[in-house]
């Protein structure tokens, strides 16, 4: 594969290797970049000579002369490089190629692009994609195609402001739009209160016009089609800007009716781009009873009692999301809180009580007051209050009229779903067929819907605030569950900024595809396996398809649940084959039966617990049932004389069973009368924090430990995933869990460590479990390629320095923050 | 015109335009922090000083090779704008003269040359406020008086006069190259510091050259 070779011009040195640094952590180690920056004595400035030599190393490093692609800052940067053309041998010169493209965007797209082995005109064409990108990102006038004012063709006019709240918010939004999409640079000034100048197309500088009702504003245009684009702007401040004012209905001054706002702040939970028509879980349609079921007092008492429920659920959802997401975010549920008890809402529902109306209809009319006056309103702060109310006033609804919160399930979705958070069942329902994105206005990263989302391939952000819960169905909705951006609404430039991300991603992934059959090395040449996860023959081959170095765990439970017997030697030997077969001769890590008290299986009885997941399951219940274990451990020594294959105990606790179960392997291995296969290796999952502690102690008896970060993370914490109220308790990043996997890393000598829990296929982790000393990464097998990749980005000793900081970190959020701040 | 520049005398010139510098260094800087980024008189005393360095270091052999060691010092160690722009400056004469004495008209044509290599390089033209406007009428005035058979030192007292003329008329200029066209109006009423080395490069010249200063 040709590979273009890149120059970085700079006048600062550490500029230009800061540049280098952040390329390489998208691009890898391959791409030949060589720098030229900075004067000899350490000035800043740029140098032709330098510069020629870097181009010709970079030729020199460059396959099969794919040639060069030139980046510089500016000014004598540009100049320089263009000297430095003059002094290159002619064959040279011809394949070197002066990119305009802005140096930080345009060296990462062309480092990305020319990794993927583009030519050089493929690469230079990405960089300057760098810069429309960022435009359109941030909606404003492209630089390059705004004239200055100055210069001839300018024509002025004036209009006086007719709205009654002056030329804020939307007016003046519709204004900047308008402004934005006529060619003519156009300028506006208060010529009532003698304000300077200000560009048209900045809603920031409109609004320090502080034109108020009547006030008359001056504009002025000049360049191409001026006398065009001041006609337009005065038609349509002549007709209010196309907005209705004021005292227009409710419905008009919807939030979400408004230019193409970004809603919240929203938390990246499931990496990807999702662009499609929102639909909206919501209680479906709420029959409102007409008639009450009791006397007022008592419908006032259903009502009260409604709030208080609603109040506890508040609560929990505000401090999942305070521990989860952090304080600010949960505030939102502060206010909502207050709602229930808001006294304009109360004595409105009270009074319609008295008047006869049941509580349900009574209460709804009240919010639909409540949330419509706020609605109007010009404020977009209001604005968002009114969401608020929606909110609060809808929970307490289903709660008068007998819903349990909102269920209904999610099988007819398609496009974005929107919902206040989704229970484990709802999530798992999820088509990712149908469903391009979801949205959360609740929720954490680390919650079962996150990773389900995340295991299904649908983009997801979440505690994108209560507002997005009003969006209309059908609304265009953009989200990027990389970043957490969130677009409703969006304008053409921002749809097209998305689609761009969206087809740069579907790139990337085809490069990490291209690459996924590969080993994975970090950039100072450490190999770290990435194996796949399975719990089918069909896993198996999805794994080999998606370039896994071998499947580091297989979970043999799929051939022992849902029937009445267990299966027999025979048959898991057949289907332990089919799996190696599918596998393509890779490595197959089956672990033993992982089962427990929470999902007895018929013909392995377990007594009743309190307690299961501190109780009889794992390897405790295989000794338990030494029989079973004895059956299947002969299938697995059968299988490893034929094809390479490791062999998992779960849930190890202590050294005595380890050496119970190594006990029953020797006696399998008797059974199968051909020896110890040569390719048989045999290893624990390490789940138990005890366990993780006496690494030391298990591994002399090992040849690998695999971490199962989520059990692993639910003991260390005592947080069950599962339980909502605990929010982002469990959360694999707590630098607990980080020296649990620390302590195993230091602990395993030889043997080497894996890691096979869902922190594995979380590609920001990779730098920790690297860097602390994790050998193996065995995750769902379509995240295998981009797994690889992260590791291909990582420097070894790098990410040692990340890793040790990480532990001494205060909680999970200081260990997020850290990784943030390697970018 | 009897009179050759050989390299000794080009060598003379170059040095003479190094103390020029040397001495105008502060006041290039001045006129530069008012419309660009406050460097270029620390930028062309850091390359001069490198050229001087370089030529007492390896002298060279005849006026090509002087030349194009100037250019190549000049686009390696002044770092600024003006190092590109100056040491084309220098290159393209070094193309355009020989390896033995240059006379007048040879001076004027590698003047030309380095001339047509700035513009080039800068996409400047004359009226843009850059040193083109110094040297555009220096090469004017040089090839008026090799025209009219002039002596060397007439031509170059009349090409160091041009070029001053050309300074000055930088001032009530619109920038619209480099740094200091980011300014746009403001940069009116602000000599170009470029036009203004430029200038004392012609000095130098009459100075080193023609044996008597115009300054």
């Amino acid at each position: 594969m040709a590979q273009v070779g890149l120059v970085v011009v700079s006048h600062s040195r550490a500029l230009a290797e800061a540049a280098v640094a952040l390329a390489r952590e998208m691009a890898g180690p391959e791409v030949p970049i060589e720098v030229a920056a900075g004067l000899d004595d350490g000035a800043l400035g740029t140098d032709a000579v330098a510069i020629s030599a870097a181009v010709t190393a970079a030729d020199g490093a460059a396959d099969g002369g794919a040639g060069v692609v030139v980046l510089m800052d500016l000014g004598s940067a540009v100049l320089s490089a263009e000297t430095a053309l003059e002094l290159l041998d002619d064959e040279v010169r011809e394949r070197v190629l002066l990119c305009p493209a802005a140096l930080v965007e345009g060296l990462v797209g062309a480092a990305v692009t020319a990794a993927g082995g583009a030519t050089r005109e493929q690469v230079a064409a990405e960089a300057l994609a760098g810069l429309a990108a960022k435009q359109a990102h941030l909606s404003g006038p492209d630089p390059l195609t705004a004239p200055a004012p100055a210069g001839g063709g300018q024509v002025t006019g004036s209009f006086t402001v007719g709205e009654p709240h002056g030329l804020h918010a939307r007016p003046a939004a519709r204004l900047v739009q308008l402004a934005g999409s006529l060619g003519a640079s156009l300028e506006l000034r208060n010529a009532t209160t003698g304000t300077d100048w200000a560009p048209a197309t900045s809603l920031s500088r409109v609004a320090t016009l502080g034109a108020e009702h009547g006030h008359e504003v001056q504009v002025r245009a000049s360049g191409p089609g001026a006398a065009e684009a001041l006609r337009a702007l005065l038609t349509a401040a002549g007709r209010g800007w196309g907005v209705e004012t004021g005292d227009a209905p409710p419905q008009a001054a919807r939030p979400l009716s408004q230019p193409p706002v970004a809603a919240g702040r929203p938390v990246p939970a499931s990496p990807g781009i999702g662009i499609g028509p929102a639909w909206s879980l919501r209680p479906s349609v709420l029959r409102l009873p007409t008639t009450p079921s009791g006397d007022a007092r008592s419908e006032q008492a259903r009502l009260d009692e409604a709030r208080e429920v609603c109040r506890a659920e508040i609560g929990r959802t505000r401090s999942a999301t305070a521990a989860a997401i952090g304080t600010g975010e949960a505030a939102v549920f502060d206010a909502h809180l207050l709602l229930l008890d808001d006294d304009d809402l109360l004595t409105d529902a009270a009074a319609r009580i008295q008047d006869g109306a049941p509580a349900a209809a009574a209460w709804a009319a009240a919010v639909d007051r409540v949330q419509a006056a706020l609605a109007a309103l010009p404020d977009p702060y209001l604005k968002e209050r009114a969401a608020d109310v929606r909110a609060v006033g809808d929970q307490v609804l289903a709660r008068l009229l007998g819903r349990d919160g909102p269920t209904p399930d999610l099988a007819a979705a398609s496009g974005v779903v929107l919902a206040p958070d989704l229970t484990p069942a709802q999530a798992a329902s999820m088509d990712p067929d149908r469903i391009v994105g979801v949205v959360l206005a609740g929720g954490s990263p680390t919650a079962h819907s996150a990773i389900l989302a995340r295991a299904r391939g649908i983009p997801a952000v979440v505690g994108a605030g209560p507002a997005v819960l009003t969006v209309d169905d059908g609304t265009i909705v953009a989200l990027d569950g990389e970043t957490g951006e969130l677009v409703l609404d969006p304008g053409p430039d921002v749809l097209a900024t998305f689609r761009a991300r969206a087809v740069e991603l579907a790139a990337a992934g085809r490069r990490a595809q291209e690459r996924a059959g590969s080993p994975a090395r970090t950039r100072d040449g450490v190999a770290v396996l990435v194996g796949a996860n399975i719990g089918s023959v069909a896993d198996a081959r999805l794994a080999a398809e998606c370039g896994a170095d071998l499947a580091g765990l297989v979970r043999t439970e799929f051939l022992f649940l849902g029937r009445a017997a267990a299966p027999d030697v025979e048959e898991q030997e057949t289907v332990y084959r089919e799996l190696a077969h599918a596998l393509g001769g890779r490595r197959l890590t089956l672990r033993t039966l992982d089962v427990g008290g929470d999902k007895p299986l018929p013909y392995l009885p377990v007594p009743g617990e309190a307690n299961p997941f501190l109780g009889l399951r794992g390897l405790r219940l295989s000794l338990a049932h030494p029989g079973l274990l004895a059956d299947q451990l002969l299938a697995i020594v059968r299988v490893a004389a034929e094809t390479p294959v490791s062999l998992m105990f779960p849930m190890v606790s202590t050294v005595a069973e380890l050496v119970q179960a190594r006990a029953l392997l020797d006696g399998a291995v008797t059974r199968a009368g051909r020896g110890r296969p040569a390719g048989l290796q045999l290893g624990i999952m390490v789940e138990v924090p005890a366990a993780a502690l006496k690494t030391a102690a298990f591994a002399p008896l090992v040849d690998f430990l695999s971490i199962g970060t989520n059990d692993l993370t639910q003991y260390a914490l005592a947080a069950d995933r599962g339980n909502g109220s605990l929010g982002g308790l469990g959360d694999p990043y707590d630098p607990g869990v980080l020296r649990l996997v620390a302590a195993v890393c230091a602990g395993a000598g030889r043997a080497l460590v894996a890691v096979c829990g869902e922190l594995a296929a979380d590609e920001r982790a990779a730098v920790l479990l690297v860097g602390l000393g994790v050998r193996e990464l065995s995750v769902t097998p379509r995240a295998v390629p981009g797994v690889k990749q992260a590791v291909r980005g990582l420097d070894l000793g790098r990410s040692a320095v990340t890793a040790g900081r990480a532990l001494d970190a205060d909680g999970p959020d200081e260990v997020r923050r850290l990784l943030d701040d390697r970018f | 015109m009897a009179e050759g520049l050989d390299v000794t005398a080009l060598g003379a010139w170059v040095r003479e335009f190094a103390r020029l510098i040397a001495d105008h260094q502060d006041e290039l800087t001045r006129l530069d922090a008012a419309i660009g980024d406050a460097d270029h008189g620390t930028n062309m005393h850091r390359g001069m000083s490198a050229v001087v360095a370089a030529l007492d270091g390896t002298p060279p052999a005849d006026p090509a090779a002087l030349l194009k060691q100037v250019g190549m010092t000049l686009i390696s160690k002044v770092g600024g704008a003006s190092g590109p722009l100056y040491g084309t400056l220098f290159l393209r004469m070094a193309g355009a003269a020989g390896t033995g004495e240059m006379d007048a008209a040879t001076y004027a044509r590698a003047l030309r040359a380095g001339l047509d290599g700035v513009v080039a390089r800068g996409k400047a033209e004359p009226g843009d406020k850059t040193m083109v406007d110094a040297l555009g009428p220096a090469c004017d005035a040089l090839d008026a008086g090799v025209a009219a058979d002039e002596s060397l030192a007439e031509a170059l007292r009349r090409s160091a006069a041009a070029a001053r003329q050309g300074r000055d008329t930088t001032v009530p200029m619109l920038a619209r190259k480099g740094r200091a066209s980011y300014l746009g109006e403001r940069s009116i009423g602000h000599q170009d510091p470029g036009a203004t080395s430029t200038a004392l490069l012609l000095d130098a010249a009459v100075t080193a050259l023609a044996g008597g200063d115009e300054g």
